[in-house]
């Protein structure tokens, strides 16, 4: 930068009190050098800003253009003072100046500058106080902490003055002398007679970021001595003087491309540290000052692939004190799916560059070794063969059919299909969810179960993946087995209606699988995931998803789909369908109500705090 | 209030006319620049002295956004906009007698002689049951915020900080104070207290971002902001007064801090610990670069703060 000067700190604070005369020193301001050779000069901007926005000509206080000592040029009468206090609420007023910062005479008198400092002054509504009221802790510092920031790389010099000017000036016949605690061995030195702290040598945040002193103050007034004693904290700053590296010198990671060929996946991550901070906030710039580029011509390859860069803070700790680093992840990301019949090995390069380092190390080159392999749509080598009972309903989930790995299938969209066979025995078909990976194979006509005829019918079932047109097919039996049992009059459609073990049993319903509805005997007390209920195949229903043959017909499984309302102790399921938790026993009329209640007439009624649920 | 200062200086030609004037000044991009203008400087000038310019805002009064608009349309461009602690748009909270009665029953519950083994939050939560406008809001929020959405969305955080919001503004203040700073002795207590807000919708998140990031992204919305200035002038912690609050005001304090329930800056006890009560919104100062050391002052506002 070429204004290299700043303030060590960001403000001061310092009291202002009625009719004091005018040349009363109020504080000192120091500027640090950012290159040998510097002088600093000291300038107040023309308007105070009193609380609240409003803003005043400035016609009492001045700078002294070379030394930064603030005083006061005309006394700040009761007058002077109601006119800065109007508007000003809280019971103390402040004001406030910024100073600015320049390396040359400053020429016009704006108020704007990149490097400024601000300035409160509490003006108190009373004379100045006598010296002997004061208590040593107000004659020695300000209200405000003594903390500082130095920036690291940057030339010794004078950062701060323990005495306060002001008080200095009141009360010249007490003597006030300071310490600093703490110090040995740390690179900053105390003048006794300037009282000023500088920083005596080239600081470097790698090293450490933080001093923490102790500034003594001993008040001597005859024979009485006090002492008081307050945290003196350095912080250094940073600024990007550290190259990237690479952790174990890993730089090289293998990227496989197999099952998982959706958009977005995650292939691979290299890591690369930096020992200087990287700000979170904002986010936006740091991005941009740490780079990571795919170097490529291949325009196949900018397209199908992208570098993601996330950062996070870590420690170092260099000799034993620990200081603050950036720990930068590089991952290579699928741009878009990949077909399954694509197949390649080739490096793919990636550039990072920390742009504001201004060293030859600058960049790093991450290899990523990218393989992608084909992977076939085919089903296991064996044929289905499932049996179905002749009393199963509409409804009822005979199997799942799936192809050789596809459950680990990730962006490869495969669709289960039939091919209708000659024979005039149809009772099944298949049902895929929209992000399921599988086919379900349910009974879509349980008349055709009835008909003596049928006994085993052979199908073809074909796998597509639906980009490359691949496809698969095998061969599944169905065999009919069991006697055909006379149906139960008076009973619901649906299994999730009984209220009992007996009645429930006693039934079949859509979706059975046997005949029968089934009976799932909860156990756990109060509201639980395992509640009592009368269920069509407890395999499937309720499991805590409305699957897509579910979905088909409320009367199915409404346990896992119900939209309705439940009445009784409950827990909703995701997407507020169906009932992931119950009290006692839970039964559904399709299309109406559910109901969650305890049957157990024995025991007591809900008193007050069982009333009480959340 | 602004809406009546609005309303006033709208009935006289020059404020209103300096009024849009000053609003095109700040609305440009480059705030200094524009300051400089002699027109924009002139048209301060004359507004410095119209009722606009002094005007605040009550907390849940009528057309509450409305009036905290006009005021950040003045002030947004004069305080910097940069400054670490900004002034409450809001009008000071003075303790009137019935606060006071109000503040006795939440620390009737610090007194030892009451009985060990009392729950002051479940009484709380009892107490708010018994009343009918607390019950209705605080189901109201209670299933707006443990509402599962989706398996990837446990639940809609903005309907649920909407909820948050209607309950603290609703419903009296002896009703959600002593729900909100229930006194504890154990942790059955101390976690009921903590569950108050439900902060797996309202607080938690996936990540914590960093505050000043966070305090970044409550600046941008009028009513976040208002609230958070608030929260500042009336909890920053004071030297001059016995309980360190600015004013002896506690009542203030604690009122800006349920004020801040239901934005983005929505602050909650970090855990369930019946002695040590640290608060703090869902920030950290990781990743702060040069800034930590500010950053850990505004998160100590939170975290260490006296007065609160």
């Amino acid at each position: 930068a070429a204004f290299g000067l700043y303030f060590p700190r960001k403000e001061y604070l310092e009291n202002v009190y009625i009719d004091q005369p005018a040349g009363t020193p109020l504080l000192r301001i120091h500027a640090l050098r950012d290159s040998h050779g510097e002088v600093a000069h000291f300038h107040l901007c023309q308007n105070l800003i009193v609380s609240r926005a409003r803003s005043h000509e400035n016609n009492w206080f001045q700078i002294r253009e070379k030394t930064g000592l603030l005083y006061l040029s005309k006394s700040l009468d009761r007058e002077d003072f109601n006119v800065l206090s109007v508007g000003n609420w809280m019971p103390l007023s402040k004001v406030m100046l910024y100073v600015f910062l320049s390396s040359h005479p400053f020429q016009e008198k704006e108020c704007d500058s990149a490097s400024r400092t601000t300035v409160f002054l509490s003006l108190i509504n009373a004379t100045a106080p006598a010296c002997s009221s004061l208590t040593a802790r107000q004659l020695c510092f300000t209200e405000m902490d003594l903390s500082f920031h130095i920036k690291e790389n940057k030339p010794a010099g004078t950062f701060h003055q323990l005495q306060l000017p002001s008080v200095h000036h009141l009360c010249q016949n007490l003597s006030i002398s300071y310490k600093l605690l703490a110090a040995e061995g740390m690179p900053f030195r105390y003048n006794e007679n300037t009282t000023g702290v500088s920083v005596t040598q080239r600081l470097d945040r790698e090293e450490r970021e933080r001093y923490e002193l102790i500034a003594k103050c001993t008040v001597r007034e005859g024979f009485r001595e006090m002492q008081v004693e307050v945290p003196f904290l350095v912080n250094v700053l940073d600024e990007d003087d550290s190259p990237p590296f690479l952790p174990n010198g890993t730089d090289t990671a293998d990227a496989v491309v197999e099952f998982s060929r959706k958009e977005g996946t995650v292939l691979a991550t290299l890591t690369v540290y930096d020992a200087d901070t990287t700000p979170i906030y904002p986010l936006e710039s740091s991005r941009k000052k740490y780079t990571g580029t795919i170097i490529t011509d291949d325009p196949w390859i900018t397209e199908t692939f992208r570098v993601e860069h996330i950062f996070d803070e870590i420690h170092f700790s260099p000799n034993g004190s620990q200081v603050r680093g950036t720990q930068h992840e590089y991952k290579l990301v699928l741009n878009k799916s990949i077909s399954v019949t694509e197949h390649r090995y080739f490096q793919l390069d990636v550039l990072v560059n920390d742009t504001e380092f201004n060293g030859p190390e600058r960049s790093v080159m991450l290899h990523f070794n990218v393989s992608i392999l084909p992977v076939s749509i085919q089903f296991p080598n064996m044929t289905y063969q499932f049996a179905v009972n002749r009393n199963a309903e509409r409804f009822a989930q005979i199997g799942r059919i799936c192809i050789e790995n596809c459950m680990k299938f990730r962006g490869v969209n495969i669709t289960y299909k039939l091919l209708s066979p000659s024979v005039s025995c149809y009772p099944v078909s298949i049902l895929q969810g929209r992000e399921d990976k599988w086919g379900s194979l349910y009974v879509n006509d349980s008349s055709v179960l009835r008909r003596p005829e049928c006994k085993e019918i052979q199908y073809t079932i074909q796998a597509t993946d639906k980009q490359s047109r691949k496809h698969s097919k095998t061969l599944l039996t169905i065999v009919l087995e069991g006697t055909l049992l006379k149906k139960e009059e008076d009973c619901p459609d649906s299994c999730a209606v009984s209220k009992h073990h007996a009645e429930c049993e006693e039934c079949g319903g859509l979706g059975v699988l046997t005949g029968s509805c089934q009976w799932r005997q909860g156990s756990g007390k109060g509201i639980t995931t395992n509640y009592s209920t009368c269920t069509p195949s407890i395999k499937t229903c309720p499991d805590g998803t409305c699957d897509v043959i579910e979905s088909r017909d409320p009367a199915v499984c409404p346990q896992d789909c119900t939209s309705g309302n439940i009445i009784g102790g409950h827990g909703k399921g995701i997407g507020n369908l169906g009932i992931k938790s119950g009290h006692g026993i839970c039964y559904c009329f399709p299309r109406q109500n559910c109901y969650c209640e305890k049957d157990d007439i024995k025991e007591q009624l809900c008193d007050d705090v069982c009333k009480t649920v959340i | 209030d602004c809406v009546r200062a609005n309303e006033l200086c709208a009935a006289e030609p020059s404020c209103s006319s300096r009024y849009r004037t000053l609003r095109q000044c700040l609305a440009g991009r480059d705030r200094n620049t524009m300051l400089a203008n002699k027109e924009c400087q002139a048209a301060l000038e004359v507004l410095q002295e119209s009722p606009l310019y002094d005007c605040r805002c009550k907390r849940g009064m009528k057309k509450e956004l409305q009036c905290l608009q006009i005021y950040w349309s003045i002030h947004l461009g004069l305080t910097e906009g940069e400054e670490f602690y900004e002034a409450s748009p809001y009008e000071p909270v003075t303790s009137r007698l019935s606060d006071i009665f109000r503040l006795a029953s939440i620390f009737s519950g610090m007194d030892p002689a009451t009985n060990s083994k009392s729950n002051h939050c479940l009484d709380a939560a009892k107490a708010c049951n018994l009343n009918d406008n607390c019950k209705r809001l605080r189901s109201g929020y209670i299933s707006t915020c443990s509402k599962e959405v989706s398996a990837t969305e446990h639940c809609s955080r903005r309907k649920c900080h909407k909820a948050l919001r209607q309950f603290f503004d609703r419903v009296p203040s002896e009703y959600t104070y002593r729900l909100l700073f229930c006194s504890c002795k154990d942790q059955a207590c101390a976690e009921r207290r903590r569950q108050t807000i439900v902060p797996s919708c309202s607080y938690e998140d996936k990540e914590k971002p960093n505050c000043l990031d966070l305090r970044n992204t409550c600046r941008t919305d009028h009513l976040c902001r208002s609230r958070l200035a608030d929260f500042h002038t009336n909890c920053q912690a004071s030297f001059q007064s016995l309980t360190s609050c600015p004013g002896d005001n506690y009542q203030a304090c604690l009122g800006s801090y349920a004020g801040l329930i239901g934005f983005d800056m929505t602050p909650n006890y970090v855990d369930a610990s019946t002695t040590s009560i640290t608060i703090s919104p869902w920030c950290s100062c990781k990743g702060s670069g040069n800034m930590e050391e500010e950053c850990e002052k505004f998160l100590r506002d939170f975290t260490e703060n006296p007065c609160l």
